[in-house]
Order: structure tokens, then sequence, then C-alpha cells
């Protein structure tokens, strides 16, 4: 990098040394010294006003430190910490001018460990109303995000303006992640410039910075969420999974054997348990190991009935014991007819050996009704069931509702610094 | 899109697998107590037979011996 022409003068305040870095395009420079802000253009560097503040703002990159942004080599020349005041409460941040005798000036901005690569606009956006107005530049579309009076608070080195401590001017940021429009107006001009967020390290490296950038806080205007894209991609892997369950829960309900191996009808009468039990004949199931299905209908009414069941395989003597419960009540209240219970009943028996089996069956009849329970038993094998293709839907919907929850809360944060920060119940 | 998150799609690929198995076996959230060697008279005298689960429902049936 060339190193451009430097000019060395006094500051007429405190007598220190000033060095001039863009030549006849500084109108004012700020002696680092004493903070007074000095006529550039005045050969004896006349004193336009002395600092009087009482904060002093330290650059994180010193004044002269040369850097290549996008390839082009720059020099920071210029620092200004500017502020604005909500709700009693100041926030500052930290401009830095940089120069190139090439292509002119650009900005570093800082806030809270956030930085933007910034340089002003040659043309105008386009801007629609609205609730939240909303700008496009270059087929980009930039919401409005704040609406603020900056006054300037601090500055350091040269400018090509006439910069003041106090100076006022009305922002309106507009943000589109990566990316933030800003525009100020004062009383004499409005000028728009366009911000690339950056990350701190991106500065520390390009800039040759000691140490570890200060740590970024909350979420900027236009901090881009590193996780944005997740959401989306998951969400359509999601989709790609769901389609794939539901071919295959097709395919399962069409090749399901769905056999029925058994079908009978009973009746019952005795209250007396021990006296209930029976043993179907034996029936074959066959095929691989799958489920079977046992379907219990009665002509239940306002009564219950308990099953006890066990499936054995009359060959190897192996039982599956279960047990079932049916009722069914109903009746007419104030509000019409009621009903309670149901009069069928359905079990699945999983991972069933094929062989020879019977059931052996003892109901138990509730005292409700004295009237006799008649019922059919049904065994099918080889029956498709939603429970599987549900519960691994929900499990595979559980990454993309975290990444999209996540990318919300992101959003949320980001927008709570907005002037459409979102209420919430206890605002 | 499959290759940003390889790990979902390890995720999604070994259930979909997984489900494939089960509902080949037959496989259900529901269990049947699996008792071994019930002997032959069960088909003889019915009554005989005590389940081996334990029923706490409604409170009607308690359990086998």
């Amino acid at each position: 990098m060339v190193a451009p022409s430097v000019k060395g003068l006094n500051c007429p305040n405190c007598g220190a040394a000033i060095q001039l870095r863009s030549g006849e395009l500084a109108l004012t420079v700020a002696c680092s010294s004493c903070g007074a802000i000095l006529d550039a253009k005045d050969p004896n560097l006349r004193v336009l006003q002395e600092f009087k503040g009482r904060m002093r703002w330290t650059p994180l990159i010193p004044l002269g430190t040369r850097a290549k942004l996008k390839g082009d080599p720059y020099e920071v020349i210029g620092f200004q910490v500017r502020g604005i005041r909500v709700d009693d409460t100041d926030y500052f941040w930290r401009e830095y001018l940089l120069w190139n005798p090439y292509k002119g000036f650009r900005y570093i901005t800082e806030y809270d460990g956030h930085w933007n690569d910034v340089v002003v606009l040659r043309r105008m956006p386009v801007e629609t109303g609205g609730r939240q107005p909303v700008v496009e530049y270059l087929g980009e579309k930039f919401k409005h995000f704040q609406t603020a009076d900056a006054s300037t608070a601090f500055v350091l080195g040269e400018f090509p303006w006439e910069v003041r401590l106090g100076d006022k001017a009305q922002t309106r940021d507009f943000v589109s992640p990566p990316h933030i429009l800003s525009e100020e107006t004062t009383k004499d001009e409005t000028t728009w410039s366009v911000g690339t967020y950056v990350s701190p390290q991106y500065i520390w490296e390009t800039f040759q910075l000691p140490g570890k950038p200060p740590a970024p806080r909350g979420v900027y205007a236009n901090e881009p969420d590193p996780n944005a894209g997740s959401a989306g991609a998951l969400g359509r892997m999601f989709g790609v999974f769901a389609i794939l369950l539901f071919v295959m829960f097709l395919v399962r309900v069409v090749t399901a054997r769905s056999e029925l191996v058994f079908r009978q009808d009973y009746s019952v009468s005795s209250h007396d348990a021990d006296s209930t039990a029976f043993v179907t004949p034996i029936f074959a199931l066959k095929g691989h190991t799958s489920n079977v299905r046992l379907t219990i209908d009665t002509d239940l009414s306002n009564n219950w009935a308990y099953f006890n069941l066990a499936l054995i395989n009359d060959q190897n003597g192996t039982a599956y014991d279960f047990g079932r419960e049916v009722s069914y009540y109903t009746g007419y209240d104030e509000d019409g007819r009621w009903t309670e219970g149901s009069t069928l009943d359905r079990a699945t028996i999983p991972s069933v050996p094929a062989g020879q089996y019977y059931l052996r069956v003892q109901p138990e009849l509730g005292n409700d009704n004295p009237s006799p329970l008649g019922f059919r038993i049904t065994v099918q094998r080889d029956v498709p069931r939603v429970t599987f293709f549900a519960a691994v839907l929900g499990l595979l919907a559980i990454p993309p509702l975290f990444a999209a929850f996540r990318h919300h809360a992101f959003e949320q944060m980001r927008w709570r610094e907005s002037d459409y920060a979102p209420t919430s119940d206890d605002e | 899109m499959m290759r940003q998150h390889p790990v979902y799609l390890l995720f999604g690929v070994l259930l979909i697998a997984t489900l494939g198995f089960a509902e080949w076996r037959g496989w259900s959230f529901a269990r049947a107590t699996e008792v071994k060697n019930v002997p032959r008279s069960v088909r003889d005298n019915p009554g005989s037979y005590r389940p081996a689960y334990l029923y706490t429902g409604s409170g009607r049936y308690l359990r086998g011996k």
C-alpha cells in the first residue's frame, strides 16, 4: 500500500501534533489530545469548538490504522461517537471514518461489539409507506427498524464535513440482515448509507488489532441469524420424511395381511367369574412374527365387563396374558342423551410368532345390569397400526420445531430494540 | 438441503428404518405378559388357569396366583 501524503500541524489549543491525511478534503479536524475541533481549511487551524464534554472515548481502531477492505486499502482518519436517547437512557455507537484517495470514504461502525462496514449511497432508495415503512434498494427490501434523534458526543481526527459536538440528525434505520440502510437528515441535507454486518473477528483480522475483540452483546438490528437457514432446511427435510412416512404407511396398509384368523360369538350370563372361563378352538397364526389384533364387540348396556385373556400357543405352551375392560353406559339428563364408554374394545398383541394358538377367555360381568352379555371375539393377524407412524412423525418434527423456535427467539430479540418491539403479556 | 444437516438426516433414516422393522415385526407400545410352559390341561379345565399379569385399572381385579 502506498502511504498517502500526511500534512503535519500543531493544535493551537494545546500544541499537540495534528496530522491531516485526507489533504484538501478535510474541513474539520479534532485534536486527539485536547479534543478541540479545528478548522482544517485555516492555515492556523482556528479553533472552532473546544471540547467540554465529560466523557472521552478511545477508539478501538487507532487513527492512522490501515487495512484492506474489499480489496482496497483504507486508512482510519476520523472517529466520532454518536448517541440517541430513548426513555432517558443514552445509547452510544462509534463511527470510524476511513479514507482512500481513489475510492473515497467509508465507515466502520460499532455498537455493543457489533460491527458494520458502511458506504454512502449514490442513489436514493424507494420508500413505500404503511404502518412499518419499507424501502427498496437494488431489489432488496428493508423493513423500518427505528427512528431516532442522534447527536454527536465525541470526535477525533479529520472529517470532510463541518463536524461539531452536539450535531443533531434524525436517523431512520431499515434492516434486511445482514444489511442495514440508514437515512440521516439534518436541516441541510439527507444522506443514505448502507451497512453490512461484519464479525468482530473480521475487523480484528483486517485491521490487525491486538488481543481479542469485545464480545457482542444481544442481537443487533441487522445481525444475521446464524441459524436462519437451519429452520427452513430442516423444515424441508421434515417434509421429505413426512412424505416418505405417508408412502410407507400406504404401502403397509396395502401389504399388511390383516388376516381374519378367528371369529366367534359367545354369551355369558353368570356373574361368577370362576365359572365363565372357556377356551376357543385352535386357530393358526401364519407367516412371519407379527402382531395379533383382538377385537371384543359386546352388546353391553349400562354395565361393564372385564375380560381376562390369554393367547396360548398350543405347541410350546407360551401364553400372552392380558386383560381388557369394556363398559358402556347411557341415559338421559337435562342436556339430552349421554353415553360413556364403548361396547367395543381392541387390543394388539405385539410380535407373536407363527403357530397354533387358542384363546383362554374369562369374562367378568358387572352387577349394574342383570342382562346376560353377548360378545363376539375376532382375531386378526398382521394388522397395520398408525401409532408408530405418528410417533416417528412427532419425533422427526422436534428438530425443525426447535430450529424454528430458536429463529423466532432470535428475531424477537432483534425487534425488541426497534420501534416495533413485540409486546408481552406483562406489558 | 440433506447435506446441511447430516445428523438430522441420519436421525430420520434411522427412525424410519426402525419404524419399518417395528411394523414388520409387529412391535407395539402395548405389552402382554409372556408366560412360558402353560400346561396343556388348560384346554380341558380353563378355570384352573390364573393369568400372570397384575391389573390395577378398576380395582375389580387384583392379580392371578
